[in-house]
Order: C-alpha cells, then sequence, then structure tokens
C-alpha cells in the first residue's frame, strides 16, 4: 500500500527515470537549503570573518587586523572569568537539570489518579518566559521582602536576613536553582518522549526474572533512552552556555563581575559599537559550544544508538 | 491523525480535501472582492484632499515609564495639530536604560534611516557622536537664528558638542540628590541635613539606633550600588567630592587615586562599618528599591535623581511633607558634587526627514512642551528659562535649588567608550564595596584595565 500511494502521489512529470525523480528531490529541498544559507549560513560566515577586523563605529575605516581580536579576547582576565563561570554554570545547571527532569519524567510516566493535570504542572515553569521568571526569582531572593528570607526568618534557620545574591558562590547557586526550577520540565518531556518508546515487556520479563525496581532503571531504562538524554544534554548545554537574560535580571553580573557569562560579556561590546570584538566573542561561544556537542557525540556513542 | 486501510480510501480523503480548499479560495476571494470594491467606491465619493507640499512621516523613539510615553503622545498630538503637514509616529523603547541604547544601536549602525528622532541618556552622546550617527544641528539652528542661551552652557558644552559641532540639545536634567527626613531629624535634635560625610554617618548611626527599636527594617543611608551604571554615578560623586576624578583633564586614567582609595573604602564602611546601608546595598540598590525603601519610611537619607521628589510627595506616599532635598554631602576639605544625568534628543544622520526632525525637535525645545515636563512629570527641564516661571516656581518650589545643582553637575567622561569604562568602573567599585577586593587592589586593577581600553579604543 505505501509503495503504490507514494508513487502516484509523485506528479506524472517527475514519474520515471532516476534523473527527473534526483531533480524533485532537490526541488523539496531547496527552500530548506535557501533558508538554511541565508538565515544561518551567510551570517555565521560573516561573523567569522568579521572577528578578524577592526570594526568599532566611532574608529573608522573598518580595518583587518589578523587575531589580534582573539589575542585580547584570551589575555582579558574579565573575559576568562566569563568563560569560567559560564562552563561551571553549564555544567551545574545541566546536571541538575537531568536527573531532576528524569525524576519528573519517570513520575508522570506512571499511571495514577490526576496524571494529567500533573503533566501540565511539572510543564508550568517552563512555558514562563524567562524574564518573567527572572524577576519572580529576584523576589523570591530579595533582601527585604523576599519569600526565601520571610520562610528563613521565620523558621528561625536564620536570626537576621540573607543577602542571597551576596557573595559569588550564594550568587552562582542562586541562578542555578532559578535556571534548574525554569529548565527541568523541558528535559521532563524529552525523557518522557522517550519512556513511552521503551516496551513494557521488557519490565515484565525483567519482574519475572527478579529484577529490582532500580536495577530495571539502570539495566533498561538508561540504556535505551541514551540516544534521547544526548540529545537533550546537547539542546540544554547548548542553550545554559549562552545564558543571558536571568543573569541579566538577576545580579547584572555582580558582585564585581563574578556571575558575568559570554553572553553578557559580548553584549556590552555590541552596545559599544565594537562589531569586531563583539564577532570575536560570539566565534569563540560558538566553538565552545562545538566542543561541548562534540564531546556529548562521542561519549554518548549516539550514532551507535541511532542504529538501536 | 487519520487512519486509512486502502488507497482508495486515500484518494477520497484527498479529494475531499482538495473540494474543502477550492471552497475556501472561492469564498477569500469573493471578499477580496466585495473590500476592493468598497474602499472604490468609497475613495471614489470622497473629494481629492489637497496635496500639502511637503508631507512627511518622522518616527520618534523613546521609552519609559507609562505616564512619560502618555506625555509623549500629547506631545506628538499637539505637534501635529501645529504641523499638519507632518506625520510623527511614536516608536515605543522599552523602560530600561540599556535596553534603550541597544534597540537604538541596531537601526544606526546598520545606517537606517528611521527613527528619525530618538532620546538618548547623557552617557551615550559622546560615542553616538563619534560613531557618526547623529546630524549636526549647527546648521538647523543658524537657519533659524536659534537661541542657545536658554539652555545650560556647561551641558551644551560638555556632554552635547563633539568636535565642535552640537550633535544634541538637552531635553531634561538629571542629577544626584540627597533626600532627608526631616521629621526624623527633628526628633534627634539635627536641625539642617549633613554637610560632610562623617556628619551623615553620625547623624545616621543615632537616628538608626532609635528607629530600630520600633522598626528592625530601618536603615542609616540608602544609595545605589549594584553593578550597574547608577554604581558609577554614585561613584562619581563619592569621589568628586574627595577632589579625585576618574580621567583627569587631558584624559589620563587616574582613578586609583589616594582620595579615590580613601572614597571608595568609606563607601564600603557604610555598609560594613558603620552599619548604615544595608547589605544589599551592591547586589539589589538601583533607583527604585532605593526610593522604595525611603518611601516606605525605611531609611533617613537617600541619595537619588529629581524624579523620586514628586513621588515621595504623592499623595499615598507615607512620608509626604517629610522631606527634604539637599546637595550631597562632602569630604573634610571636599566641595559636594552631584553626577550629571538626563535625556538629549538627537537627530538621525541617516533621516530623509531632516527638516521635518528639526521641527519637532524645536518643539519639543520649545517653552510650553518643557514647562509640561516640569508641571506633569516633575522632570527637570533642559532650558534654564522654565526655572523662572512663576506656574512651574509655584507647583516646585525647590527648582529654584535645583537649578544651582544643574549648573555645578559633574558629567560623567565624554569619551565614546565610556560603555567599557563604565563596566570595568562598576565591577571594580561594586567588588570593593561587595568586601571582594581591597579598595586600593581594585582601584589599581580598575586603572590598569582603563589604561588598555583607551589605548584599545583611540586611534
Amino acid at each position: 500500500m505505501a509503495e503504490q500511494g507514494h508513487r502516484s502521489i509523485i506528479p506524472s512529470r517527475f514519474r520515471g527515470s532516476r534523473a527527473t525523480e534526483e531533480r524533485f528531490a532537490y526541488m523539496l529541498l531547496a527552500p530548506v537549503v535557501i533558508l538554511v544559507g541565508g538565515l544561518i549560513l551567510v551570517p555565521v560566515t560573516g561573523t567569522f570573518i568579521k572577528s578578524f577586523y577592526r570594526d568599532v563605529a566611532f574608529l573608522p575605516p573598518v580595518k583587518f587586523i589578523g587575531v589580534l581580536n582573539y589575542k585580547r579576547l584570551l589575555s582579558d582576565i574579565h573575559f576568562l572569568q566569563s568563560t569560567l563561570f559560564t562552563v561551571l554554570f553549564a555544567i551545574a545547571a545541566v546536571l541538575f537539570e537531568t536527573v531532576l527532569g528524569m525524576f519528573y519524567a519517570v513520575v508522570i510516566n506512571e499511571k495514577f489518579r490526576l496524571r494529567g493535570l500533573m503533566r501540565a504542572i511539572v510543564l508550568i515553569p517552563w512555558a514562563i518566559p524567562t524574564i518573567i521568571s527572572a524577576k519572580t526569582w529576584s523576589l523570591i531572593y530579595n533582601f527585604n521582602y523576599g519569600l526565601l528570607n520571610y520562610v528563613f526568618t521565620h523558621l528561625h534557620l536564620s536570626s537576621h536576613p540573607i543577602n542571597w545574591l551576596g557573595t559569588s558562590a550564594s550568587a552562582f547557586f542562586s541562578i542555578v536553582i532559578a535556571d534548574v526550577w525554569k529548565t527541568a520540565p523541558f528535559m521532563a518531556i524529552l525523557f518522557l518522549a522517550g519512556l513511552q518508546s521503551v516496551p513494557r515487556e521488557l519490565y515484565e520479563a525483567a519482574e519475572v526474572d527478579g529484577a529490582s525496581l532500580s536495577k530495571q532503571f539502570f539495566r533498561i531504562t538508561l540504556p535505551l533512552l541514551r540516544p534521547v538524554i544526548v540529545i537533550a544534554l546537547v539542546f540544554r548545554t547548548i542553550d545554559s552556555l549562552r545564558i543571558f537574560d536571568l543573569i541579566y535580571v538577576l545580579t547584572g553580573g555582580g558582585p564585581g563581575g563574578s556571575t558575568s557569562s559570554v553572553s553578557i560579556y559580548g553584549f556590552k561590546s555590541y552596545i559599544l559599537g565594537d562589531f569586531g570584538y563583539g564577532s570575536t566573542v560570539s566565534v569563540f561561544t560558538f566553538l565552545l559550544i562545538f566542543l561541548f556537542t562534540v564531546f556529548y557525540l562521542k561519549a554518548g556513542r549516539f550514532s551507535e544508538g541511532l542504529k538501536l | 491523525m487519520k487512519k486509512f486501510s486502502s488507497y482508495n480510501e486515500i484518494k477520497k480523503f484527498l479529494r475531499e480535501v482538495i473540494f474543502i480548499r477550492a471552497k475556501i479560495i472561492k469564498l477569500a476571494a469573493t471578499v477580496v472582492v466585495v473590500i476592493l470594491l468598497t474602499t472604490i467606491s468609497f475613495t471614489g465619493c470622497t473629494k481629492p484632499v489637497e496635496k500639502p507640499v511637503e508631507k512627511a512621516t518622522i518616527v520618534f523613539a523613546v521609552g519609559g515609564a507609562s505616564s512619560e510615553v502618555d506625555y509623549w503622545h500629547g506631545v506628538i498630538d499637539k505637534f501635529q495639530t501645529a504641523n499638519p503637514n507632518i506625520t510623527v509616529d511614536l516608536l515605543l523603547q522599552p523602560m530600561e536604560t540599556e535596553t534603550r541604547m541597544q534597540t537604538l544601536v541596531t537601526p544606526l549602525s546598520g545606517k537606517e534611516s528611521t527613527p528619525d528622532v530618538f532620546l538618548m541618556d547623557v552617557a551615550w552622546v559622546g560615542q553616538f557622536a563619534a560613531s557618526n550617527w547623529l546630524a549636526p544641528l549647527d546648521d538647523f539652528i543658524s537657519k533659524d537664528n536659534y537661541d542657545l542661551s536658554v539652555f545650560f552652557k556647561k551641558t551644551l558644552d560638555f556632554a552635547d558638542s563633539y568636535k565642535g559641532k552640537l550633535r544634541a540639545l538637552p531635553v531634561y536634567i538629571d542629577s544626584g540628590l540627597l533626600y532627608y527626613r526631616k521629621d526624623l531629624l527633628n526628633k534627634y535634635g539635627y536641625n539642617t541635613p549633613p554637610e560632610t560625610w562623617d556628619d551623615l554617618v553620625k547623624m545616621a548611626q543615632k537616628v538608626q539606633e532609635g528607629e530600630r527599636k520600633s522598626n528592625s527594617n530601618f536603615w542609616g543611608y540608602v544609595w545605589q550600588g549594584k553593578q550597574y551604571e547608577g554604581l558609577v554615578c554614585d561613584f562619581l560623586e563619592f569621589i568628586v567630592s574627595n577632589g579625585g576624578n576618574i580621567l583627569d583633564q587631558d584624559g589620563n586614567p587616574v582613578i586609583n587615586s589616594q582620595n579615590n582609595v580613601q572614597a571608595v573604602t568609606f563607601m564600603r564602611d557604610l555598609i560594613n562599618k558603620y552599619k548604615i546601608s544595608p547589605p544589599n546595598t551592591y547586589t539589589e540598590m538601583t533607583e527604585e528599591p532605593v526610593r522604595t525603601t525611603f518611601q516606605s519610611g525605611n531609611a533617613l537619607f537617600e541619595r537619588n535623581w529629581p524624579y523620586a521628589w514628586g513621588l515621595h510627595n504623592a499623595d499615598d506616599s507615607p512620608v509626604k511633607g517629610e522631606v527634604g532635598i539637599a546637595p550631597l554631602p562632602h569630604f573634610a576639605g571636599g566641595e559636594s558634587a552631584a553626577t550629571l544625568g538626563g535625556w538629549h534628543i538627537g537627530m538621525n544622520i541617516y533621516s530623509k526627514n531632516q527638516d521635518a526632525a528639526w521641527e519637532f525637535i524645536k518643539f519639543v525645545e520649545s517653552f510650553d512642551t518643557e514647562k509640561g515636563f516640569a508641571m506633569n512629570l516633575g522632570w527637570n527641564p533642559g532650558r534654564q528659562d522654565v526655572y523662572d516661571d512663576p506656574d512651574v516656581i509655584a507647583k516646585a518650589p525647590y527648582l529654584k535649588d535645583l537649578r544651582a545643582v544643574f549648573i555645578g553637575a559633574v558629567p560623567r567622561p565624554g569619551v565614546p567608550y565610556y560603555t567599557k569604562l563604565s563596566e570595568a568602573i562598576q565591577r571594580y567599585v561594586n567588588s570593593a564595596i561587595a568586601g571582594k577586593m581591597d579598595p586600593k587592589d581594585a582601584l589599581d586593577k580598575a586603572q590598569e584595565e582603563i589604561k588598555t581600553i583607551i589605548a584599545q579604543y583611540t586611534g
């Protein structure tokens, strides 16, 4: 049936020789190629080229300077500090998100009363725009009238209000928590989709063989979910390496620049009108993300996973 | 998803889809034809309007609080009534200063012809002018014999001129002020606001100790210390009131001077040693948290811009009628300093309707519009003659004193790479007041970084 239907949907003038079918295939691909080329390839190449130029709006003319922008980037302590923060943030945030997301997914995959409602509730944080959830969290962490200090002082966990964003470490974890709260649901959806494709029979067989629940999780669920986990990790890592709005609202990069991210650093170059250096920061971010992605694909044996 | 059991069913389904689609297209076509016919017939009925000689549409970009945007809508309506040939489209920008800047950098660096006219924070004018994004106004001014003497001269010279050409005009002026609680000072036996920072500490400590008995949230002095542009404004006031500065007259960095180290140590001590400023000064304190802390009755002194005056004295304000304003204190042997703030109007150099844009700028700078800023928004007009107007004096008697403060206000460095300087200063000063870095160490590092920035962005 499939074969028959497939052949007759193709208009008659394209039917027949291999060459015409190929031409038809190219025609179908053309819109994607044009979109990807025009919207992604051209700007990315442009940014890459621009990173070798001095292009400052108030310092004409635009001048080729080779790798000077890159030299300057790597000798800027503030940039290195921003990179370190961004990488640590991505590792911590993605780690907690994966664990929490997996927990959510396993729970809402079970059959229980009000499961539909539960699934909706779990998803809510992810549906809220980041700028709004960031404002909400800044109210929670607020020194004078924040929820967290209210709880802490009323439960007598602390005699005086705590300045949650006050030190580099506490600001770091405050940002991680706000980010995990928001994005763990995203992980949960992806994992849930994966969980639903795991055949029930495997668990039934495992139960017959007397495997414990934890053994079932680590021997059946996790290995079968590996391709999904790798994809989820890639998505979330790319996102968290570009973190901007949450930090912009919560700390502004403070205290003392300790929570400044690579994107915030690039943004400041951009509004200064230094487009060459801003491009260099972008290219560097791209390389950073690229390294992480390659690592995941290799470590997760992704190509093998696809063949499963 | 529909499931098909046979090939014939698919064919049938597709035929149905095609049929429905044909019906939809027919319907849509009918609607279009009807709309077209009605428009044509209506235009046929109306009398052709006399074509104006020179019809222009300009785009004006502005942002801010809703009351401000409402006022701008009113300004535009009046302008359009007075100039029926010119249409002004308001391009609404965000509220936050840095994002407002970004919404201008994008079109201007792309040589877009709109927005034609926009407002700029005084701190960006240097960068925008040096980037050659602002049309010089000199020709318009000489053509119209436009009188510049009504503006604050120092503002025109230091903030609005670049390489001898006028690139912007001040719409309203801001400067840092000390707000204080008259009732509390009287209660604890003080008759005048503090002259020096030492006075401020003494008064604040005494009042704070007394008030804490009934209000555990009470603080002596609140000011802007978060890592953001506002911190640079407060920092500049502290160091200039101790005889220091960021750059010297030749543009060389002098940020790590002994006087500046002393001033930054004092800023840190306000939080750590005297404990009259809250710990969240360096994490959360921007203008609005500072204002609400003071306005809810939880502080004795406040550093803020003039906008806070009207809000403190609004009918729903708990401190209404109890607030006084004074110049900011200074260090022993120094002089009071206030950072120059405010917003300026400029014209896009790529604008295709520069004559219309100039008409609009003149209208914004007219006596009546500027008076409206003072009367409706509590802003401090960029024109000095408004300060002598009887209505304005009746409504805002304090403006008389403010005028003197504005004349002496200290501008931030007017260099094109100011954003970068500011970013470094914010980071190191915030580090010092957060206790992460020793003040001397922080300012030494800031000095080095500023030197590098200057080397990178000159010549």
